[in-house]
């Protein structure tokens, strides 16, 4: 008896969201004890803890904060491919507030001084994201109101975004000096600062989807939009949120990846960064293309999955270049773990037990 | 006569985003020619075509794709794949011959595979390709890291060969307007896809298998249509396709390296969409392809020719374009609604969807010409406001005298750098200690660079084959405001003179890197006093 009821349960762990991308972040982990003996090693250094653990954590921070504005997208149904085009406008936009000579020729005389910014703090953070918002604005109407494929009206902004941003900084990649800027990404209280801004956001979007109905609202839209439509749910207004919310998210991620390299690159901030989120959030559950339930926690662990393929790939020596090809290889082993085929293995295996044991 | 015009109108409004891009084309091209001369060259004409084989057999593949309902990312990182395959085997002194078809074999089995992943495992085919993406740009550089040269007797033979246009060019002395050999093939394989599209049993199941959400793709199941197969087979075309890309690419720039085709994916999509094909599948002709093409390709020679060469404007363009036509096919997929209602209310739709579109084309070309305006003017002073002036320049004759009396004092190199948008007549001479000098006929300038940069540039120099055959003087030229160079180079005893023009020369890749590298270490000239 007590031994059915526990293959019950087994069932139920394997249908949660969470089951997959947890599994997924093991196996990786599981890895890295196997090959990488000093990967768990955590010590602490200049005031703060340091590891490769710690790396990851650090380092996923821009696509987690992706993945939780683009977990609301893809669960409306569709998909926005414009993040990283809007991460590169934020970072540009940032650096020029910081320091708009740098177009003209008296660099030289603000290098290394981290005091200086030409904008107040709060204007050099609050504008970016107020630019991002406007981008998931822009990407909202097209979707919502303009009705065009989510994977078409965001393309628009994903080739003439980078455009814009080059556009902005007239394509120099301008370096950082301003120390509360480089604060966000480089940073320490005990764990990275980056962290505690993505903590932020992730409770923000909790709140916001899980303790009023919004959440439950998108989910319906992404199951069936037009019988959501006839419950009297505005799905107009839905998917621009969500695309608004996604367009912010993208502008926080931004500011912490550019705060990180303290450089500002229109060119390579961000590139395929939306492919990594779209991929978190994947790894997370949510139907790519069919939208539905969706989970945020799923979401962000599918980011951190991602980032610990780099990681701990970058500490057996792949190079950097050649690292696509394993991350391919890996996220054709991680899909394969959701088609049907074999989920419905799993399934069975898990079923099966049951059976077993509940027939004598 | 009303009711005529509107009957013939939505009967063939399948048509209409096609005609739309031909006659934007021609639009676009008449008022290039009209404003810079450059563009009435035939030759110039000619290269949209030459730039572009890679380009054109890449959309061609994905156009089939797009019809049958899926997307393909993974068009760049074949490409790449392709090209580094092909300039590894080709140094290992492998046959060309054989290099080329198993290159094709190549790209099939990789598209094949990635068509059963979607197919059988339904797996997503944004993600199922976009793996592919990942593995083909990672097992390029797994191949090399650093750019590898093709040396190839066959490669260089079709690269260099000119198909002269009969009429146009004298066929004694070689000279005059021509096509490469790769465009021949790219036309051909353009041809056979119109005609697997619309005159065999395999395209009209593409066809079928696209649009309405997947809903389709269920009719024809049901209908008996061999759905698997056939979108197994879309795929592998595609990936024949970037496999054909990949050696146009690798022919046209005569090397191979895992940088090759880097967003490549997005311009082929953004070509599809221009080319009036819908994203949701089901309809489009691969016809659109060709002026999918010729459009993105336009785009950027004509912000070549006008003289500044800002990459960042193509991608805006693009991008506005694109829009243009994903408006327009929203705006016919609702007329198609609107005929079955008919009523007043999809009418006001229709119109407020009207004012999204011109509100928002309008804000953005709006933004994009203040930024254009205002960021250049703080930068570069008066050089900019100089442009929009002179548009036609009389390139000033090079100075041969004086570049040789710098030589003589020491210098290195000496770059003369005429014409453009500005019509500059610069003179620069580079001395091994690394002092650049600058002479623009009215003011001098200096610069200091470390010597060790200068030997740099040299060895970057002579590595890109300066004292090769490959570097040879071209004089072609077609526009008034390209820039000419006259550039000679002393390293290690050796002293070449290479001069050439941009826009629409057929100077080698190699010098277009150099003189890159040129624009990036020499001083510029503040405004004229």
């Amino acid at each position: 008896m007590k031994r059915s009821k526990s293959s019950f349960e087994w069932r139920k762990v394997t249908e949660s969201k969470l089951f997959f991308p947890l599994v997924a972040l093991a196996l990786i982990l599981l890895f890295d004890l196997i090959f990488i003996p000093t990967f768990f090693h955590i010590t602490f250094q200049q005031g703060h803890l340091y590891g490769s653990l710690i790396d990851i954590l650090r380092n996923s921070m821009p696509v987690v904060a992706l993945a939780i504005g683009m977990t609301l997208v893809i669960a409306t149904g569709g998909v926005d491919l414009s993040v990283g085009a809007i991460m590169a406008i934020v970072s540009s936009v940032a650096a020029l507030l910081m320091n708009p000579f740098v177009l003209g020729t008296q660099l030289q005389a603000i290098k290394n001084n981290p005091t200086y910014s030409y904008s107040p703090f709060w204007v050099v953070i609050l504008l970016p994201l107020i630019v991002a918002t406007i981008c998931g604005l822009w990407n909202g109407l097209l979707v919502a109101h303009g009705k065009i494929q989510p994977m078409v009206a965001t393309l628009i902004l994903m080739i003439s975004g980078r455009g814009i941003a080059q556009l902005i900084t007239n394509s120099q990649k301008i370096q950082i000096f301003y120390g509360p800027f480089r604060y966000i990404g480089n940073g320490w209280i005990l764990l990275p600062f980056s962290l505690f801004i993505v903590v932020f956001l992730y409770v923000l979007a909790w709140l916001l989807t899980r303790r009023t109905a919004i959440g439950l609202f998108i989910e319906s839209v992404g199951i069936n939009s037009r019988s959501s439509l006839f419950s009297g749910i505005d799905e107009k207004k839905i998917k621009l949120f969500a695309y608004v919310f996604c367009g912010f998210c993208a502008g926080i991620a931004g500011l912490i990846a550019t705060s990180n390299i303290s450089t500002s690159d229109a060119t390579s901030l961000g590139l395929n960064t939306e492919l990594d989120a779209i991929l978190a959030v994947v790894i997370g559950g949510t139907l790519l293309g069919a939208g539905g339930r969706f989970s945020l926690l799923a979401s962000a662990i599918g980011g951190l999955v991602m980032q610990a393929v780099t990681t701990s790939m970058y500490a057996i020596g792949v190079s950097a270049n050649s690292l696509l090809a394993v991350k391919g290889v890996v996220v054709i082993l991680i899909i394969l773990l959701y088609a049907q085929q074999v989920q419905g293995l799993i399934r069975k295996i898990t079923g099966r037990t049951k059976l077993k044991e509940t027939k004598p | 006569m009303m009711q005529n015009l509107s009957t013939l109108f939505s009967k063939n409004r399948r048509l209409l985003p096609l005609s739309a891009t031909i006659i934007l084309f021609f639009i676009a091209y008449a008022v290039g020619a009209a404003y810079l001369p450059g563009m009435r060259d035939t030759q110039v004409f000619l290269n949209l075509f030459n730039q572009t084989p890679y380009l054109l057999v890449s959309v061609i593949g994905e156009t089939l794709v797009v019809i049958s309902g899926g997307i393909d990312l993974s068009v760049g990182g074949m490409v790449a794949l392709t090209t580094t395959a092909s300039a590894a085997l080709l140094r290992a002194s492998w046959n060309p011959w054989v290099v080329m078809p198993l290159m094709l074999a190549m790209g099939a089995t990789m598209g094949a595979i990635m068509g059963y992943f979607i197919t059988y495992l339904n797996v997503q085919p944004f993600i199922a390709t976009l793996a592919g993406m990942w593995i083909g740009r990672g097992l390029a550089y797994f191949i090399s890291n650093e750019s590898i040269v093709i040396n190839d007797r066959i490669y260089t033979l079709l690269d260099r060969t000119k198909i002269l246009i009969p009429g146009l060019s004298n066929v004694v002395t070689q000279k005059g307007d021509y096509i490469t050999p790769s465009v021949v093939i790219a036309m051909a394989v353009f041809v056979a896809a119109n005609y697997i599209a619309h005159y065999t049993r395999f395209g009209r199941t593409i066809y079928s298998i696209g649009g309405a959400n997947g809903a389709n793709e269920q009719s024809a199941r049901l209908m008996g249509l061999p759905v698997n197969r056939t979108k197994v087979l879309v795929y592998t075309f595609n990936g024949f396709c970037s496999a054909l890309a990949g050696i146009f690419l690798s022919i046209y720039t005569r090397s191979g390296q895992g940088l090759l085709g880097n967003g490549m994916e997005l311009t082929v999509i953004a070509a599809v969409v221009i080319g009036g094909t819908s994203l949701i599948g089901g309809e489009g002709y691969v016809f659109g392809a060709l002026f999918g093409v010729l459009i993105t390709i336009l785009i950027q020679t004509m912000i070549q020719i006008q003289g500044h060469l800002i990459t960042w404007w193509t991608l805006i363009m693009v991008g506005v374009i694109t829009l243009f036509f994903i408006g327009l096919q929203s705006v016919i997929a609702n007329l198609k609604i609107g005929q079955i209602a008919g009523t007043k209310v999809s009418r006001e739709k229709r119109i407020r969807q009207v004012l999204l579109y011109g509100g928002g084309a309008a804000l953005v070309i709006v933004l994009a010409v203040l930024a254009f305006a205002v960021l250049p003017n703080a930068t570069h002073g008066s050089a900019n406001a100089a442009a929009s002036t002179s548009r036609a320049c009389q390139p000033k004759p090079f100075r041969p005298d004086q570049a040789a009396s710098l030589m003589k004092a020491g210098a290195v190199i000496s770059y003369e750098r005429n014409g453009g948008a500005n019509c500059i007549d610069e003179l620069y001479a580079i001395y091994p200690d690394g002092r650049i000098t600058g002479d623009n006929g009215t003011q001098q300038i200096e610069k200091q660079v470390t010597s060790d940069d200068v030997d740099r540039l040299l060895s970057f120099i002579s590595n890109a084959g300066w004292f090769t055959d490959n570097m040879f003087s071209t004089s072609h030229v077609p526009c008034k405001v390209c820039y000419t160079y006259f550039t000679s180079v002393a390293y290690k005893g050796q002293e070449k003179t290479v001069e050439a023009v941009d826009g629409g020369t057929d100077a080698p890749p190699e010098y277009w890197l150099v003189t890159g590298q040129f624009s990036m270490i020499v001083p510029i000239f503040g405004p004229a006093p």
